[in-house]
Parts: C-alpha cells; structure tokens; sequence
C-alpha cells in the first residue's frame, strides 16, 4: 500500500521508533546491569549506585570461581538439571499420549475430554493438595518436585487440537498394515505434530527451571535436593550468603564477595533460559496464539 | 449410528473397548494421574469444614460445619487482604491489559520488519526470568540506595528503602508485572492483527481515512472477539494474583497492603499449620474467582456476542 508521507506521519515515526528503542533499553538494562556487576571489582561495586553500563574498575571473574567451586551451589545446579530433564521427559510423553487418546473416535472420548477439562475449572487449591501429597509420602522426596503438576489440561488439550487437525487417511492406511495404536502414534502421528510437541516441552523446561514454591514446601529440610532457585532465593531475597561462602571466606570479605556472588548466581541461574528462548521463539508464537485462540 | 440403536449401551462400549483396547489402555496413566493429583484435593475440599487434624486425616477429622468460614469472615485481617487482592489485580488489569494492546498496535505500525523482530525478541526477554530473579532485582533496585529509588528521590520523595513502605508495593508490584509481561502479553493481539484483512484498510485509505480513523474503525473492533477472550480469562484469574512474586517480596512491615488471599493461605497452612482454616479461605477464594468468570463470561456474551465457553 502507497503511503503519504505527511509531517504528522513522520513525527509519528520517530516517536514510534523512539518508545520501541526505549522499551527495549528498559528491557534489558537490568539484566545489563547483573551482568555487568557480576565481573565488576567488589570494592568498587559497593561505592557505585545507578545501572551499571559498563563493569566498575577492573574486570574480575573472582565471583564466578566461588559460584563454580561452591559445592552447594553445584549442587543445586544438578538438581535443576535433573528436575527439568525428567519433568520435561515424563510430562511431554503424558501430554502426547493424552492428547492422542482424547482425538481418537472411541465412545469414551467425550467423557474422557469432560473430565480432564473440569480439572482447568477446579481445583481443591494448595492446602488440600498438599496434604494429598504428604499422605502420599511426597514431602523431603525429591518426587514431589516432578510428579504433581507434571502434565496439565492445557496442554492436554493444545496436543489434542494438534492431532485432530491431522488427516485421518495417515492412520488408516497404518492399520491396515496392522499397526498398533502406540505405533500409529509413535512412529506416524508424532512426527506430524512435532511443534506442538516443541511448544509442550518448552512451557515445561520453563516452569520446572523457574519453580521454587513446591521445593520450598515440600523438600524444607533436605537442602541437599534444591533446586537452584530456592538456593538463589536464600541468597538473593533472604540476602543470606552464610550458608554459600565457606568459613575462610565469610571471614575475610564476605561483605564484598557475598554481594558479587549474588550477580553471578543470577547470571549462572537466568542464561540457559535466556539463550534458548530466541531459538524456541517461532514455537511459542504459534504455541500461544494456539492455546488463546482455542482454549 | 443407526444399526447400533437396539444394542445396548454397555454391549456397545465393550464392543468399543474390545476394539479399541490399546487406546483405552493408553488412558490409564492419565486417569489415575488427574485421580490422584486433581480429584483426590478436590474431594479434600472436605477438611475447609474440618477441623483438620493430619493425623486423623479426611475421614476422622472433627466435622466443625462452617466455622472455619465464620472465623476467616470475622478476622480483622479478612477486609484487608481482599482489599489487597482486588485492588492489586485491578490495577494490575486495568493498567498492564489496555498496555499490552497499544503496544501491540503501536508495533504493528512499525514496518522495519527486522526491528519489529528484534524488539518482540527482546520484548518477551522478561517473562522467562524466573521470580526469584525478578524479586531479587526488585530488592536491589528499591532498597535505600537503588536505581529507582535514586529516581524517586529526585522528584522529591524522601530516601528510604521502599518495599518497607506499605504505600509504594502496588505501584511496586504492577511496575513489574507491566515490566514483566507487556511483551508476552501481546503475542496475541500481534498474532491477530496480522489477521485483519489488508482489503479493509486499502478500502479506507481511499475513503480518505487516516490512520487513526483505521485503526479505531478496522483494527480494534477486529481484535474485539480476542481482547474479550483474554479479558475474560483475565477476571476470572482476578483472585490468584501474583502468588509467588508476593510471597517473595512482602514482609511483616508491608502486610499492611502486600498480603492478598493466597499469601495468607500460604502463611496459615504451610507455615502455621491451620490446615482446615486455610482449606476455607482457599474455598471462598475459588468460589469467588469462578463467579467472576462466569458473570464475565455471560457478560461478554450478551454485551458483545463473544464468549470462553
């Protein structure tokens, strides 16, 4: 479409652009600034205050050593890794599977879809559920972490979406040849629906490597299954390096090296998220627009 | 199907399940997953009307009818903290909603399209940190020499910590929900206005329509079926505001106007152990946030002819 290019059109322009450059400073400026602190001279860091946009006196990666060497933060670390590994694993299978169920022609189909939907609608809430859990012997197991809340109807029904859109002609030529529904869906279907698929997985890697509630309620006494977040909010919210530095540490400077350690585990805890998201960006645009419009 | 009309119902489901065995089989894992993990606390609504006791458990629990109910009602802190709760989500709906669709728009007018990538890539930065971080850069930047601080104070507010300060926290508490959520919100809205037919505009720029005129008079009233969508689903979340930024970010000095309904549940029932108390208030609060969906709902579908379900 031609446009005319009028003043008022123009002045629109820059301001337009303007906010969008401007919103995007404020986007990242604070993360620029954790970065920046986190190799940043501890001594000088203390007299600074504003945004850092560049690292105060000389660069150091004095922090990032005590992050790395810290055993308990390693610790955590593992377990993240091994929480978002297994909940994706478990709760994406679950997902395909129930989606595949509830788009096939059986008669139980719409009962089966009524009652995952009803779960969306209620839900007993935390105290009731957390004392189903603690009858189940969840609390202090690392289990409690994975298995409740590991598949949703959401997403459920986003999948289900996904394979009804599917032609059926795929799955009948398949079982004439006699395959199993496990293997139409396997090896024929799941290819098919493989962003949804992506979009599923993502949502879950999210969550799990950003959840801090369920491990701070159920795992209270077993420090040594943390994940990274609930050590990231003893030392970011409960501003307590106590349990981090070791003694030697705590006594020379811990003010200073308490305060650059909390940088780097914010660095260390937000850029593996940060660095895929870009990648898995077409997904969840069509993962979003997917679950608004239909849901 | 209608040689099927005589036969049964349980013959046919058998004949169904014999058929279709392994997809049926394929069900369990759910069946008993959604048994165990959404049922069973649903039926566990029981204790809110308990004096639960978790050794007893949900059986033998002493039934106490609604007194649970008649003390969250009578307690001084009731008016409080469903002051809090509506008021937070309320500003945070009427503030952070209507935003997230001038930037949608407002991005739409951007014909650079590599920029327009850039600045959604960057936009929805955010919303993928995690709240522990996001608290954590909160506390930082508004404690007594902070950034924001810095800026507050040269417009003549006095230098303190601000989150113990009760009447800074909403303002606290929405800035970042804005922050956090404006990019992410508008994946929608901008998924939809690609969808507003080109025609309609090309028509009224020859009409002599400004922009303006077109995006007031052809691409909003096209977003309406999903600005209502989303505003309904918004209201009927209206009660489980911010659950776990607060719970990070309030203290005891700042109760006053951060504790909502579900930070108070938290409190009593994890921390204090009042399980059946907490049980209720967690009731009133679902109770509550499901009328409201419904009456948005029924709402939308009279004022506008859309609606969820």
């Amino acid at each position: 479409m031609i446009e005319k290019r009028s003043v008022s059109r123009v002045i629109f322009n820059i301001c337009n652009y303007g906010f969008m450059i401007g919103l995007c400073v404020i986007c990242i400026a604070p993360l620029w600034h954790v970065l920046m602190a986190s190799i940043s001279d501890p001594r000088m860091l203390m007299a600074n205050s504003g945004i850092l946009w560049k690292p105060a006196g000389n660069i150091t990666f004095e922090g990032y050593k005590l992050v790395f060497r810290n055993d308990f933060i390693l610790k955590g670390y593992v377990n993240t890794l091994f929480y978002v590994t297994t909940s994706t694993l478990l709760g994406t299978m679950l997902t395909v599977l129930a989606g595949f169920v509830l788009s096939r022609q059986t008669m139980l189909r719409t009962p089966f879809t009524i009652f995952v939907i009803f779960t969306m609608m209620f839900s007993g809430g935390l105290i009731p559920s957390y004392m189903v859990n603690r009858s189940l012997g969840l609390v202090n197991n690392m289990l409690s972490v994975i298995i409740p809340g590991v598949i949703n109807a959401f997403y459920i029904i986003i999948m289900k979406n996904a394979f009804e859109q599917l032609s059926s002609s795929y799955e009948e030529s398949a079982k004439l040849d006699g395959a199993s529904s496990l293997r139409i869906m396997v090896s024929i279907l799941m290819p098919l629906v493989k962003s949804t698929i992506a979009v599923v997985a993502m949502f879950t890697i999210v969550m799990q490597w950003n959840a801090w509630y369920p491990a701070s309620i159920y795992l209270p006494k077993r420090r040594d299954l943390w994940p990274l977040q609930l050590i990231m909010r003893e030392i970011l919210v409960q501003n307590d390096v106590s349990k981090v530095l070791t003694a030697g540490d705590a006594v020379k400077k811990a003010d200073m090296v308490g305060n650059l350690v909390k940088y780097c585990i914010t660095i260390v805890g937000t850029l593996p998220i940060l660095c895929a998201y870009p990648f898995a960006q077409k997904y969840f645009v069509t993962g979003v627009t997917l679950g608004g419009v239909k849901g | 199907m209608a040689h099927n009309a005589g036969v049964s119902f349980g013959r046919r489901l058998k004949r169904d399940m014999r058929m279709n065995w392994s997809v049926y089989l394929l069900f369990v894992p759910i069946l008993v997953y959604f048994i165990i993990f959404s049922y069973l606390p649903m039926f566990g609504i029981v204790m809110a009307f308990q004096d639960f006791k978790p050794t007893l458990g949900f059986f033998k629990s002493e039934f106490v009818g609604f007194a649970n109910f008649i003390k969250f009602f009578t307690d001084p802190e009731f008016v409080r903290i469903l002051r809090n709760t509506l008021a937070i989500s309320l500003l945070n709906l009427c503030i952070n909603f209507p935003l997230t669709i001038v930037f949608a728009l407002l991005l739409n007018e951007i014909t650079r399209t590599k920029f327009k990538k850039v600045v959604q890539t960057i936009s929805y930065l955010p919303y993928f940190i995690s709240a522990v971080v996001i608290c954590g850069l909160i506390i930082e930047f508004v404690s007594s020499n902070g950034v924001i601080t810095d800026i507050l104070v040269m417009f003549g507010f006095p230098r303190e910590n601000l989150l113990q300060n009760p009447k800074y926290f909403w303002g606290i508490y929405v800035f970042s929900e804005i922050w956090q959520g404006l990019g992410y919100g508008s994946i929608i809205f901008i998924a939809a206005i690609t969808g507003v037919s080109q025609e309609l505009h090309e028509a009224a720029a020859i009409d002599g329509a400004n922009r303006l005129k077109r995006v007031w008079h052809i691409t909003l009233p096209s977003l309406l079926p999903v600005i209502i969508t989303m505003l309904v689903l918004r209201i009927g979340m209206l009660m489980s505001v911010g659950f776990d930024k607060i719970l990070l970010l309030y203290n005891p000095s700042i109760y006053e106007t951060s504790d909502v309904i579900s930070t108070h549940v938290a409190r009593m029932g994890i921390e204090r152990m009042q399980y059946g108390y907490s049980a209720a208030v967690g009731l009133f609060n679902s109770v509550v946030g499901t009328l409201l969906l419904l009456i948005s709902n029924t709402l939308s579908k009279r004022l506008a002819s859309t609606s969820v379900f």
